[in-house]
């Protein structure tokens, strides 16, 4: 089966700071209904939009990342048409005809299958920067139920990403690793925080053994991209067995189903009279905003940071790992420059830490729930010098780190070896009576003797399975001797 | 005909306590009440108590020595496509009736500034498309030497209230000779300057790409001292340029033997015979004074007004797509969204902008777009370069209009000489120059004006043509009795 794929992805630069043609905030989550709102951005009349310079460095790195054909300025078209959440009723948007000219055209994505460590490349067709609108929400009954919408501008003219892929993916799950390799690189651009909600949306196209092109629309998570492609392939394949045809045609990606609705026929293009618009005057690309894109992209060469860590002998399992969870990378970076072995590092904090923050329901992508370097260093320190063995290490040390990244090592580090033996000597020599319960039998008795070397060592953390082994085995040996 | 003292003077006058700027405004509210049931300058006015209170307070701080603003106690109309907070904005249309905007023009921040008094907003065709204030959702404007004819248009209330003495000094915009047409009409000045020198923030858009807010009053150095005040770059306005505010003020009157004046032949020609005759008389006046006159030709003007219409249709077309029944006054009241919108823009806009917006639709359409907006985007640019390459060596003489004022309703039922009577001044528009119009005669009590056109940023060399015409015709300040 020859399954042909292209990709749409709008994903807002929710880290430009400020909305693409206003100072309102680009992040608006979070904030009251329509306060994230001015003239500008509600498309008032004689209100004008001036292009956020940050919006277009960010787009700029984004496209020569993408090894983009760079025109020598870029102009902002209207884009026409009549919907509630757009106040203008026309889009601030680019187009590659028409006198527009957008940011980016004929790129290349090289991504990732990290099942296989194979690089995949799929053609990017052009990149537009463009003004998101605002946000309608409809009552019960839905989109067409409703007996009225109401609207938040929040949204309305926050920046948007567009990025349009030629159609050279051959599977779903290709899809979803090009549109997660994609994320994870805007990430490291600066562009975008995936994570936030409503944060991108993919509208894919796909064909069937040479059928119709079907478009859907509306995926707004990388899975649901894996998951609406393959339904769709399932769905072609039924009417195409059926001896049924398959239309060109527009449907709607409906998650909670997990099914693809129709939306409308595509029987004509749509007429958007696109025109240059006259308020933003084109932008010229400097060799100075060139520059200093480059040095952005350079940054986010994910293919280039996983070469630097395999060199380093890191496992590319472990490797991957840290890439993308981004704190967990820098935090590596910085322990190995402090002089922490590269494996062991990437071992502890990829797997092992990682592990444990998702146990304990932590955010990995928040840096505030990683230790600081000098902690990482030590634990490795500990580890390679024998002190701990690695599982305890791993089993006691890391949750409780987990728990407070900020934490002095001293206060969870279990006791030495040294430390308990101290301990188990005093204890015996204190508790003359519970030894010999011990010894005629009663094995509950060195279960208060554990208690007690644990209340000797005082409140630090300690595994009670040691110091019964200290116990037993001190207790042997002086029977030993003694004969 | 009667001459009044220019607004620069009159300013001058109260900083210096010769003049008292209560009277004044008393005078200017006068002439208002006389005068506006006829003429209909105005669409909404400020209150008397609070122009007059306002002056009180510019008389107040001049009294105790306090600095005051260039504009202090001038009395200062608005046309009523630029936004104000606090008076209405309704750009003549039901669609934004009544409209409060939450912001102020740039260029209403930089009068209240100078302390000028903003008496109130005028009156013009509905979103400043037509070319005789009749097409305001308010009624027409009439003009005040003539009360049977239009005071041209757009900015026909703003030219009609300095016509009767309303106002000291008004803004108008000029998207095709909306302020040099009005001002030809009227015997008033209207100074259209070149593109991106004033700042469009707060003006409510036609065609974004031509349009200047321009501006108007009774003499040529009046118009130099709005200019200044409102000129300079905006950072609120992406086709502001980056230079620095204007001093067209202070510029001294022609040296006449250092004048070159061309003729264009393609925008000398076509007029009537009065106003062409008017034409040469001044110009050779001005060759007695010394001035040089030169013959220049510029064939693509016949190609001016068509490309000049598609341009501003398409913009228009785009611009007021916003107007739907959500935001702004004029409701639809359908059952759903989509007939909200169709009715809400069936009822508030007139025929004059659906006929727009429907042409400038069509020049954008697929498979249209290269044979309308596209070629006429070609035009403008071979057009510019032309007149740039003109106005570099001379400053182009042209009429302002092919014709008298015209009565109300004689030009509306044919279009195409409706759309004719921009056809001196769109070039200006297209090339992105200044360009000033002045009167130079009264015909039977109508007033003909002349147009100078110059090179970018050039409006320094206009002002000071401006001045030398105006010493020769002696038409500066003159209002009807």
């Amino acid at each position: 089966m020859k399954v042909t794929i292209g990709l749409e992805i709008h994903v807002q630069m929710s880290e430009a700071g400020s909305k693409l043609f206003c100072n309102c905030k680009a992040n608006y989550r979070g904030l009251d209904v329509n306060t994230n709102v001015c003239p500008v951005c509600l498309g008032l009349p004689g209100a004008l939009p001036v292009v956020s310079r940050r919006s277009v460095e960010l787009a700029l790195a984004t496209a020569l990342a993408l090894k983009c054909e760079i025109p020598k300025f870029i102009v902002f078209t209207r884009k026409h048409y009549f919907y509630p959440d757009l106040p203008k009723n026309y889009q601030i948007s680019m187009f590659e005809r028409a006198g527009g000219v957008p940011i980016c055209r004929n790129g290349v994505i090289s991504f990732l299958d990290p099942s296989t460590w194979e690089w995949k490349t799929c053609r990017i067709r052009r990149i537009n920067i463009e003004e998101d609108p605002g946000r309608t929400v409809y009552e019960e009954g839905g989109i067409t139920g409703s007996p009225y919408a109401l609207v938040d501008y929040n949204r309305s003219g926050v920046p948007l990403l567009e990025i349009v892929t030629e159609p050279d993916i051959r599977t779903p799950r290709d899809a979803r690793l090009l549109v997660e390799h994609l994320l994870l690189m805007l990430e490291y651009l600066g562009v975008t925080n995936p994570r936030l909600e409503g944060v991108f949306r993919v509208d894919a196209n796909i064909s069937v053994n040479g059928g119709e092109r079907v478009e859907v629309k509306n995926i707004g998570s990388t899975l649901d991209v894996e998951k609406a492609l393959n339904y769709e392939i399932l769905r072609q394949t039924k009417i195409r067995e059926a001896g049924g045809l398959i239309e060109r045609e527009t449907r709607h990606w409906d998650a909670m189903r997990g099914v693809t609705r129709p939306l409308r026929h595509k029987e004509y293009e749509e007429e958007y009279l696109y025109f240059p618009d006259p308020d933003l005057p084109p932008i010229a690309i400097t060799g100075e905003m060139l520059e200093k894109a480059m040095g952005m992209a350079a940054k986010a060469d994910l293919r280039a940071l996983l070469g630097e860590l395999l060199k380093l002998n890191v496992p590319p399992e472990h490797a991957w790992s840290l890439l993308t969870t981004r704190p967990s990378l820098e935090l590596f970076r910085k322990t190995v420059s402090l002089g922490g072995d590269p494996q062991l590092t990437a071992r502890i904090l990829a797997v092992d830490y990682k592990g444990e923050l998702r146990e304990q329901g932590k955010d990995p992508y928040d840096p505030s729930n990683w230790p600081p370097p000098e902690t990482v260093l030590e634990l490795v320190k500990l580890t390679i010098s024998g002190v701990y063995t690695y599982d305890t290490i791993k089993g006691l040390v890391i949750p409780a780190l987990a728990s407070n990244p900020q934490a002095r090592l001293e206060t969870i580090l279990p006791e030495r070896a040294s430390d308990i033996d101290v301990a188990v000597e005093e204890v015996l020599r204190e508790e003359v009576k519970a030894v010999r319960d011990y010894l005629q039998g009663k094995t509950q008795a060195l279960n208060y003797l554990v208690g007690r070397v644990i209340k000797k060592i005082g409140r630090k953390a300690v595994d009670p399975r040691v110091i019964r082994e200290a116990l037993e085995k001190r207790i042997k040996s002086a029977m030993g001797a003694g004969g | 005909m009667r001459r009044l003292k220019q607004a620069w003077e009159l300013a001058r006058d109260f900083r210096e306590g010769v003049e008292d700027p209560v009277e004044h405004a008393y005078k200017v509210l006068e002439a208002i009440s006389r005068w506006e049931g006829v003429v209909n300058a105005y669409i909404s006015l400020e209150s008397p108590d609070l122009v007059v209170e306002e002056a009180e307070r510019v008389a107040r701080g001049i009294r105790a020595g306090e600095r005051v603003g260039k504009l202090a106690g001038l009395l200062v109309s608005v046309k009523d496509n630029i936004c104000t907070s606090f008076l209405p904005t309704t750009a003549g249309s039901r669609m934004l009736d009544p409209y409060i905007p939450p912001f102020n023009a740039t260029v209403v921040e930089r009068l209240l500034g100078e302390d000028a008094i903003i008496i109130g907003k005028t009156n013009l065709d509905e979103f400043a498309m037509g070319s005789t204030t009749e097409l305001s959702a308010f009624g027409p404007t009439r003009n005040p030497w003539d009360p049977e004819r239009v005071p041209g248009g757009s900015s026909g209330g703003s030219a009609a209230s300095l016509a009767y003495g309303g106002s000291d000094l008004s803004l108008g915009s000029d998207t095709g000779g909306s302020a040099r047409l009005p001002a030809a009409y009227t015997a008033t000045v209207g100074f259209k300057p070149t593109y991106g020198l004033v700042s469009r923030y707060g003006l409510i858009p036609y065609g974004n790409s031509l349009e200047q807010i321009s501006p108007m009053a009774r003499s040529v150095r009046d118009v130099a001292l709005l200019l200044d005040v409102i000129g300079g770059w905006d950072p609120l306005d992406a086709t502001s340029l980056r230079v620095d505010k204007p001093r067209t003020f202070t510029a001294s009157k022609a040296d006449p033997r250092r004048v070159t004046i061309c003729i264009v032949k393609e925008l000398a020609e076509g007029a009537d015979e009065v106003i062409e005759r008017a034409y040469w008389r001044i110009l050779k006046r001005l060759e007695s004074e010394g001035v040089e006159l030169r013959e220049e030709e510029l064939p693509i003007a016949s190609k001016a007004l068509p490309a000049y219409y598609t341009i501003a249709f398409a913009e228009a077309s785009s611009n007021l797509a916003r107007y739907d029944g959500v935001f702004y006054p004029m409701k639809g009241g359908g059952s759903s969204w989509e007939e909200d919108v169709e009715l809400a823009r069936m009822k508030g806009f007139g025929r004059e902008v659906k006929k727009r917006i429907l042409m400038g639709v069509y020049a954008l359409s697929e498979g249209y777009r290269d044979e309308y907006y596209v070629a006429a985007t070609k035009i403008r640019r071979v057009l510019r370069d032309e007149v740039l390459r003109i106005t570099r060596n001379c400053i182009i003489a042209s009429q302002a209009s092919p014709i008298l004022p015209p009565r109300l309703g004689e030009r509306l039922d044919d279009p195409l000489k409706l759309y004719a009577m921009d056809v001196y001044t769109v070039i200006a528009n297209l090339a992105g120059v200044p360009a000033l119009v002045q009167p130079i005669e009264f015909h039977n009590g109508l007033p003909i004006g002349i147009q100078w056109m110059g090179k970018p940023l050039g409006e320094e060399e206009l002002v000071s043509l401006g001045l030398l015409v105006e010493e020769l015709t002696g038409l500066a300040g003159v209002v009807v009795d």
